[in-house]
């Protein structure tokens, strides 16, 4: 379980992550509850250490000022965020082949969190977001 | 409970928007693999009869057939995950997430658990947990009214 391979759900966007992150922060802000249906969970690897291996339909939405959003445009799927000029990318965790053997470990932008659900976890919380990530 | 009518929603880009005009079922929370792959997460779903439901903007709406039972709707500008629409069933789900706040709903069952990520625990919010087929029960006597 050196590597993390993953991909969409219809399997036209695969790629491998070659660095393994310390675990996945829950993201509770606007965007990513439009974007994932729910909230957010990422993996914030170097962005050499993600190696594309097929993305004939990968499309890429520029969410913000900032960032864009990267997802599969035959089946939705949601995949990535990537903040310009970032040396870092984040990877949603649920597009990871499992066992991924990774632990969920913070949930950040908590003071966004809608009004359907509660978080009932002990994990450390951040109201915006972290310093750095994990 | 407030005096709320209407539901409205839509996607991250504003190109698909849509009504619901009945209060939307609470939300299921299912753990499915092809709603963590879609969602990169656990899907979460409200429910409510097609009848009541009107597409306000569809221009970027595109439609995935996710399985023989049922298609998937999504944005194919921004990419947001917005529809579960289950073929010739009377109901239809949106995701909770593309709800405009607030959405005076809240979660009621976690569903397909023995399928969940092993990146994540449930929690204890005290929410009834239904393996896949416990949930297939539930929906055929809801479907025939016992």
């Amino acid at each position: 379980m050196s590597t993390l391979p993953g991909g969409c759900l219809c399997g036209t966007v695969r790629f491998v992550v070659t660095e393994r992150p310390l675990g996945v922060v829950n993201c509770h802000c606007s965007q990513c509850r439009r974007f994932h249906g729910h909230f957010g969970a990422y993996i914030t690897v170097p962005r050499a250490a993600v190696r594309v291996e097929s993305d004939a339909t990968l499309t890429w939405y520029r969410s913000s000022a900032k960032a864009q959003r990267g997802f599969c445009g035959t089946c939705g799927s949601s995949l990535f965020w990537q903040g310009d000029g970032e040396a870092l990318v984040d990877v949603a965790a649920g597009s990871l082949d499992q066992p991924t053997g990774l632990p969920t470990v913070r949930h950040i932008q908590v003071a966004s969190k809608p009004d359907y659900y509660e978080i009932t976890d002990d994990l450390e919380q951040f109201p915006e977001s972290a310093p750095e990530p994990p | 409970m407030t005096g709320k009518t209407i539901w409205t929603g839509g996607c991250l880009c504003g190109g698909v928007r849509y009504e619901i005009g009945s209060r939307p079922a609470p939300v299921t929370l299912c753990h499915c693999g092809q709603c963590r792959r879609q969602h990169s997460h656990v899907g979460a779903y409200t429910g409510f009869p097609r009848d009541a439901f009107r597409m306000v903007k569809d221009e970027t709406l595109a439609w995935y057939q996710s399985s023989d039972k049922a298609r998937r709707g999504f944005c194919s500008r921004c990419g947001s995950g917005l529809f579960w629409d289950p073929i010739g069933e009377p109901r239809l789900d949106v995701t909770a997430g593309s709800l405009d706040e607030p959405t005076e709903l809240h979660a009621r069952r976690h569903i397909w658990v023995e399928f969940k990520g092993d990146y994540y625990d449930i929690g204890e919010d005290g929410l009834p947990r239904l393996t896949s087929t416990e949930h297939a029960a539930l929906s055929q006597s809801q479907r025939s009214g016992t």
